[in-house]
């Protein structure tokens, strides 16, 4: 991959990396305790101080992974890759610099307002009106400097990262302008801002977050492992796909009530589409991948890129299966939300930001990742971490819809039916958390250079039995 | 494919998207209107007041929406009519007046559609968000103590202070944040017939 030096987006990459991974900090520690909140009520009785209260914990920690940690770090290893690619520099380092000072700040005012007063209760918009306009003002900015990279490069090289580039460009300022407009403008009447809630919360994950991941799992994976993705009339009938149906995604979430029927059957028909669309993607990216287990084992970006591929796969497999007549009927409003933002949030797209910066961020500021053991330990502890959370909260969701369907089993018996789940997930959020910290000790200490660059790329330390093989002479 | 062709389709996708939802949404539940009661001449759903519109707010900010869904739904495929969480399900018309409109994410406790209905006792309700456990010692639903204020009692206990034994001559009051909260949870309650979710 050709990678020329840009020092002009350094500053302003380094500052929505280190807020991307701070944020992911704060985020973990919050969860923890407001999962330690939901286990042992009484904590709440001992301790009665709202900001900290469940109430509040619980809608900053979805907001500070999503827009902190997940959009910040999207948007700082493109600022990496999209000059890269397409061979345009950004025009003015201090504007994006300042674009990424606002993006932070947007997340701080954010969450002081989440703690001070709570959220305001809208799906995927608990935050106040000056806060969207921060992250609309910021993403103006940040947006149009990687829409630069696209237009000068766009008959070479892979053609599909850009075509998500493109879809994920648009999308949310589409979603997020319009949301705010019709939610706080007083233009959406009654149950037509459930509606916008819903399009939003669809806007936000399927049509921005996961585009902008299929933007590093197109462009990057076939650059670690040398193979190019093989059909394009597949990959561009599963971008259409893709773009076209993944708007719609949220509408299956609901069942009954202020949703208008016919919007239920889109989102569930939409739903299903779309797993056709991740089948056509998965079927591209597959081969890349194949026979590749030692370089996985090796190489730190490729194995949390594999990871992170094989992620997405499961969580479009499991929103589909939500979505299914029957189960939708028993899962909504239950602990399977939680599953699914564990899937998508924690395994699809914190495992693509993490395979992004181990292989972005060393060639962008000449730094190197030691083989170290924190490596392992961040792949290990994130990986267990997010697939304890993931299971405990889907089984709960599962158990608790059949529980809350059952009139005869009384509210207080479906929260103890809860607890051990409970314990399960919150041992996967201390995992993650420790995996996090594994990996942010790591990352400042390559940022400040306290290492010597002896890898450009992240390679995992040999583990006790290669060593030993590797050291025992060979009989003749 | 060429850029501005990829441009072009990329929006016309996100515009379909978007007005298939918003806009013709918009025709179906945006334009709806109160049905006007025949006997009363009040309309259905009632227009909730002031108070519990700001309650609205206070519910949301306080994060109840975490634990409780604002959605009956059946009778069939759910089992919420029969734990007596309403009298029949929730319509797109039943929220036409809220401010904002919420849903909720979760029922860790129970639906709160009809909450109105099933609780219309202003001091229970109050009970209730002081120490949820005085009502009942199994719930899961923190308190919330700083919506009251502790206040001298004076030559005697005021109407509204909290029917809990007190020390030092001190009284709880409601705060206007949770007398707005107990006026939106009262205000939660469909016992009123609409042609699509008749009373039966």
């Amino acid at each position: 991959m050709n990678i020329p030096s840009s020092s002009k987006t350094n500053l302003s990459v380094g500052i929505l990396l280190v807020g991307s991974v701070s944020w992911a900090l704060l985020g973990a520690g919050l969860q923890v305790l407001a999962t330690l909140q939901l286990l042992v009520p009484s904590l709440a009785y001992l301790v009665p101080i709202p900001w900290i209260g469940y109430g509040h914990i619980a809608p900053l920690v979805s907001f500070l992974f999503t827009y902190g940690w997940i959009a910040s770090g999207f948007l700082g290893v493109l600022l990496i890759l999209i000059p890269r690619i397409s061979g345009i520099l950004s025009p003015s380092g201090r504007l994006l610099t300042g674009a990424a000072i606002v993006w932070q700040f947007a997340v701080l005012v954010g969450m002081a307002e989440i703690l001070w007063s709570g959220s305001t209760g809208l799906i995927s918009l608990p935050f106040s009106r000056s806060v969207t306009a921060l992250f609309l003002l910021s993403y103006l900015i940040l947006g149009s400097a990687l829409s630069r990279g696209l237009g000068g490069s766009w008959k070479s090289g892979p053609l599909l990262p850009r075509l998500y580039l493109l879809g994920a460009l648009l999308a949310l300022p589409l979603g997020l302008g319009t949301a705010e407009v019709l939610l706080r403008g007083g233009l959406a009447p009654g149950a037509l801002q459930i509606i916008m809630q819903f399009v939003w919360h669809s806007f936000l994950y399927h049509l921005w977050l996961t585009p902008l991941a299929l933007v590093f799992l197109f462009q990057l994976l076939p650059a670690l492992t040398g193979r190019p993705a093989g059909s394009l009339s597949l990959g561009l009938l599963s971008w259409i796909a893709t773009i076209g149906f993944g708007g719609w995604v949220g509408n299956s979430l609901a069942s009954e009530g202020p949703m208008p029927s016919w919007l239920q059957s889109a989102g569930v028909i939409a739903t299903l589409l779309l797993g056709v669309a991740v089948l056509g993607n998965t079927l591209l990216l597959k081969p890349l991948l194949d026979g590749k287990w030692e370089e996985c084992r090796r190489q730190v970006s490729l194995r949390f890129f594999a990871v992170g591929f094989w992620s997405y796969f499961a969580s479009y497999a499991w929103l589909a299966f939500l979505a299914l007549p029957g189960v939708r009927q028993t899962t909504t409003f239950t602990m399977v939300g939680q599953a699914t933002q564990a899937l998508l949030i924690f395994s699809f797209y914190g495992n693509v930001l993490a395979g992004a910066v181990y292989s972005l961020l060393p060639a962008s500021r000449s730094i190197g990742w030691p083989s170290h053991p924190a490596l392992t330990l961040h792949f290990w502890f994130t990986t267990l971490g997010a697939a304890l959370i993931a299971l405990a909260y889907a089984l709960a969701g599962i158990f608790q819809g059949l529980a809350l369907n059952d009139p005869g089993v009384p509210m207080s018996t479906i929260s103890s039916y809860l607890r051990p789940f409970l314990v399960v997930a919150l041992a996967g959020q201390l995992f993650w958390w420790l995996g996090q910290l594994a990996f942010s000790s790591i990352f400042f200490a390559s940022l400040l250079k306290l290492f010597p660059s002896v890898a450009p790329v992240a390679i995992f330390p040999p583990d006790r039995e290669a060593t030993k093989q590797s050291l025992t002479p060979a009989h003749p | 494919m060429k850029s501005s062709h990829a441009l072009i389709l990329v929006f016309l996708l996100l515009l379909l998207t978007w007005a298939g939802q918003v806009a013709l949404g918009f025709f179906q539940v945006g334009r709806m209107e109160p049905i006007l009661d025949e006997e009363t001449n009040y309309p259905k759903p009632p227009a909730a007041s002031g108070l519990a519109q700001t309650g609205a707010r206070v519910f949301a900010s306080e994060g109840c929406l975490e634990c409780h869904s604002l959605s009956a739904r059946g009778p069939t495929g759910s089992a919420d009519l029969t734990r007596g969480w309403g009298p029949r399900r929730s319509v797109p018309r039943d929220y036409l007046f809220r401010e904002p409109a919420l849903i909720g994410l979760s029922r860790v406790g129970s639906d709160l559609s009809n909450i109105g209905l099933r609780v219309p006792e202003t001091k229970d309700l109050m009970l209730h968000l002081y120490n949820p456990r005085q009502r009942n010692a199994k719930s899961n639903c923190p308190p919330h103590p700083w919506l009251f204020d502790t206040r001298l009692a004076g030559t005697g206990i005021e109407n509204e202070a909290l029917p809990l034994p007190s020390r030092d001559w001190q009284q709880l009051l409601p705060t206007y944040k949770a007398k707005a909260l107990v006026a939106y949870l009262q205000s939660l309650r469909t016992d009123y017939s609409l042609p699509e979710a008749p009373l039966k």
